[in-house]
Formats: structure tokens, sequence, C-alpha cells
């Protein structure tokens, strides 16, 4: 081996040691700061979901409170409306942000509202509370639901306007649903006082929608579910027509 | 001259097979491959599920779904939206065509196969597509749905570790068509593991955002 081809192989090997020492302080540089990064993101991820979990004991429990049933339920345990000695009963199982109730309420709204003046009818309606998970986390369902129970409870004779009103502008399945405030509006233009609106937002009745709710799916499969005198009805509840029809059948 | 001797340097030593054997064994053939195969099994098995439901949904949308646990994990509610089913059918049949290729890239990998560059390139092309319809799909869920999906979440988590050992592959082997100091920079970045931290990083945040907007559902 020559003389300069031998210093050539030193200079190489010489440069070869110093880049990989240059490689490796670069990584053990990158090991510790991202390790550090690493170790700081870890606690804000623990104590973010310590504090979330310590504001969850802080909130007042949902369903989970004393069970308290509405005054004026009816014997079986619904929300009645209009004269019970009216001929026919027609039940009805709905959810409030549940699209094929709102469009129930559309087609038969008006005509519920005639048989129920002329005395033809009588309802007991079961809202009930099964959609939480389709008005994006504000579980606009119980809270609607624990609304209507609240109604019953401190101004039946509101009830059914109330009811109503809540499937004017149906909020849409996937939205936020109303606000409690938005709630309350609409409880007070149907003429429900104002101390029983205030009673909204202690939620006394979120135990017995979420007990009602279980009970209903022993019996039925979605909503709404429609029944005359404890009878499914079977027919076309989503245009105006064959409901009444079947009603005026029986009477 | 100093130049051809640098680059004599690199080409003498396998600069992949340098420091200690953490090191090498991360950017070994094996760990890639194997992290590629286990993400998009998960994620195959993710698109599973999620086409299934789907199909279940489409029967009836009140269908009960086993993640359905509450308010906020409800793959029904992401499942319901318009945004998974973006181009007219569930986005889960997505997952369902590319995985096994990607699958199949990993396996034959494993077994001594090497891809042509221009394979590679046009994987790498096609997966970024993909990771970037993922997280359009994760924003959404978490910012306008208002919903977590567990399936979901998995696949977005897949999906990143699969892009992230697809690039570091084709950075490693020099596949991506990059200007040349580009080039340098990632390889250089690639060898000194920044992109392992990058990523590391990368799922802690989106973790962070997860339990700092859901935290009290989650723990509910």
């Amino acid at each position: 081996m020559s003389k300069s081809s031998r210093a050539k192989t030193e200079q190489m090997r010489a440069e070869r040691e110093e880049a990989a020492r240059k490689q490796q302080s670069r990584r053990r540089l990158v090991a510790i700061l991202g390790g550090l990064v690493i170790l700081v993101l870890i606690g804000a991820i623990a104590w973010v979901a310590v504090d979330a979990a310590k504001s969850n004991d802080d909130s007042p429990g949902n369903g989970s409170g004393e069970l308290v049933i509405p005054n004026n339920l009816n014997g079986d345990g619904a929300i009645p409306v209009g004269d019970d000695s009216a001929p026919v009963e027609v039940e009805i199982y709905f959810d409030y942000i549940c699209p094929a109730c709102g469009a129930f309420e559309l087609a038969n709204g008006a005509e519920l509202d005639r048989l129920l003046e002329d005395g033809s009818i009588h309802l007991a309606l079961r809202p009930i509370a099964f959609l939480d998970k389709f008005s994006s986390g504000t579980e606009y369902s119980t809270r609607a639901a624990n609304a209507m129970a609240t109604v019953i409870d401190g101004a039946p004779e509101a009830v059914w306007d109330f009811h109503g009103a809540m499937y004017v502008d149906q909020p849409a399945e996937g939205s936020e649903g109303r606000t409690d405030e938005e709630i309350a509006e609409i409880a007070l233009e149907a003429g429900v006082p104002q101390e029983v609106v205030d009673r909204f937002e202690d939620q006394t009745f979120v135990p017995w929608v979420v007990k009602v709710t279980d009970e209903a799916f022993e019996s039925i499969d979605g909503t709404p579910t429609v029944r005359l005198d404890g009878e499914d009805f079977e027919g076309d509840v989503y245009t105006p027509g064959p409901l009444t029809e079947a009603i005026e059948a029986k009477l | 001259m100093s130049q051809s001797l640098d680059e004599a340097a690199l080409t003498a030593t396998e600069p992949w097979a340098e420091g200690g054997r953490l090191n090498r064994l991360r950017h070994s053939n094996t760990t890639i491959w194997v992290t590629m195969l286990v993400a998009s099994l998960a994620s195959l098995y993710a698109s599973f599920v999620l086409s299934i439901d789907a199909i279940r949904l489409a029967e009836d949308p009140n269908a009960d779904l086993g993640c359905n646990i509450n308010a906020v994990i409800s793959c029904g509610t992401v499942g319901a939206s318009w945004q998974s089913s973006l181009l007219g059918f569930p986005n889960a049949f997505l997952g369902l065509v590319a995985e096994p290729v990607v699958i199949t890239i990993a396996v034959a990998s494993l077994g001594g196969v090497k891809f042509p560059r221009w394979f590679m390139i046009a994987a790498q092309a096609v997966y970024t597509i993909g990771v970037l319809f993922a997280y359009w799909l994760f924003q959404q869920a978490m910012f306008e749905i208002g919903a977590l999906c567990p399936w979901c979440l998995l696949v977005t988590v897949a999906t990143t570790l699969v892009f992230f050992e697809m690039s570091h592959v084709n950075i490693r082997d020099g596949n991506l068509p990059l200007p040349g100091r580009l080039k340098g920079v990632a390889q250089a970045a690639v060898r000194s593991n920044l992109d392992l931290v990058l990523v590391i990083v990368w799922l802690l945040l989106i973790a962070l955002t997860v339990v700092a907007k859901y935290g009290t559902a989650l723990f509910a």
C-alpha cells in the first residue's frame, strides 16, 4: 500500500468517525428534548383527565338520583290529556328529538286536537329519552322529557300545548337540540307558569325518565308507537287520515 | 474531493445500522414492516366493524351498536352523519379495500420482496390521501358531530402509524422524489429519530385534545 493511499484511508476513517460522532450527539439531543416534551404531554393528559374526573363528582348525578314520580299521572303512569271518560284512549310513545315523532305530530297533531275537543279521545302520553346520543352530548331527549314531566307535575293544564310546541321547528338529530333557555321559553309561551319553568333545571324527574324509558322498551321497538285502547296501531302514522279513521271506527 | 469522501464514508458504514441496539432495531426492516402490518391489520379490523355497523344503521337508524356507550362515545352518532359516507357509501368500505394492499406490501417486504421505486412512490401518494381523509374525519367527529367513535379513533391512530412507517422506509431508502437538500434534511431527521419523537408527540397531542374536550364524559 502506497503512502498516499494509506493517508487517504486514514482520512476517510477519521471523517467517518467524526460523522458518526456528530450523528450520535444529534440522536442524543433529539432523545433528550423529545423525551422531555413527551413527559410534559403525558403529565398534561393525566392532569386534564384527573381534573375531568373530579368535576364529574361535583356535578349533580344524571339519572342516578332519587326517583321522584311526577304528580297527576294516570293510573298506568302515563301523562293524561283530555277527559278520561272520552271513549277512545290514544297512547303515544315519543322522544323529543326523534324525527319520526315530529312527522307523526305534524300529520296528526291537528286531528288529535279536534278529537280531544269534541270529547272522542283522551291521551296517554309517554315521553321517553333513548336518543340522547343524537344531540351532540347535550342530552336533549332527557332534558326535554324532564321538562315535560315537570309540566305535568306542576301545570297539567299546559301539557298538551307544551308538547305540541316542542315539535314546532323540531331540532334535527345530530344537532345540539334546544338549550335549557329555549325549552323554558317554549314552556312559558305554552302557558306554563314561571315557577314551574324554574324547576326544569333541577332535573328532578330525570331518574323517572330513565326508568320509564327502560320500561317502555319491554313493549315497544321504537318511536313513535301509537296504541288505541291498548292495541298497537299498525297503520300509516305519517299522513293525516288513517289514524283518525281508525279512531272514528272505534266510536 | 471531500464531497466524494463524505459520500464514501456514508456508504461505507451502513448509515441505518449505526448506534446502539435499540436504534438499529428501530430502523430495521423487520420493525418497520411488522409495525405497518400490525397497524394495517388493526385498521382493517376496525373498518370491518364499522362497515357492519353502517349496514346495521342503514337497516335501523336506531340500532343499538356495541360501542354506543354514552352520549359522547357513540359509533351510532358518527355513523349516522353525512360525513361518514362522504362518497355516497360508508367510508369504512375504503378501509376494506385499501388496508389489504398495505398488508400485502408489509408481508411481501417481510419476505424480502423489494418493490420498485415507482411503486413505493405511488403507495406513499395514495396513503397520504388516505391519512388526510382520516384526519378530516377525525376533525369532523371531534368538532362538528360532537361524538367519539372508538373504532374511528383506532383507524386514525393505525393510519397514522402506517403513514409514519411508510414515510420512514421511503425516506430511508431515498424513494421520494424530493429535491436534493430536502432529501438530505429528511434523512438526517429520520436518522436522528426526530420522526419517531414527532409521531409520539402528535399522538399524545391527539389524546390530550380528546381528554380536554370529552374528559367529563369519558370518566363519567
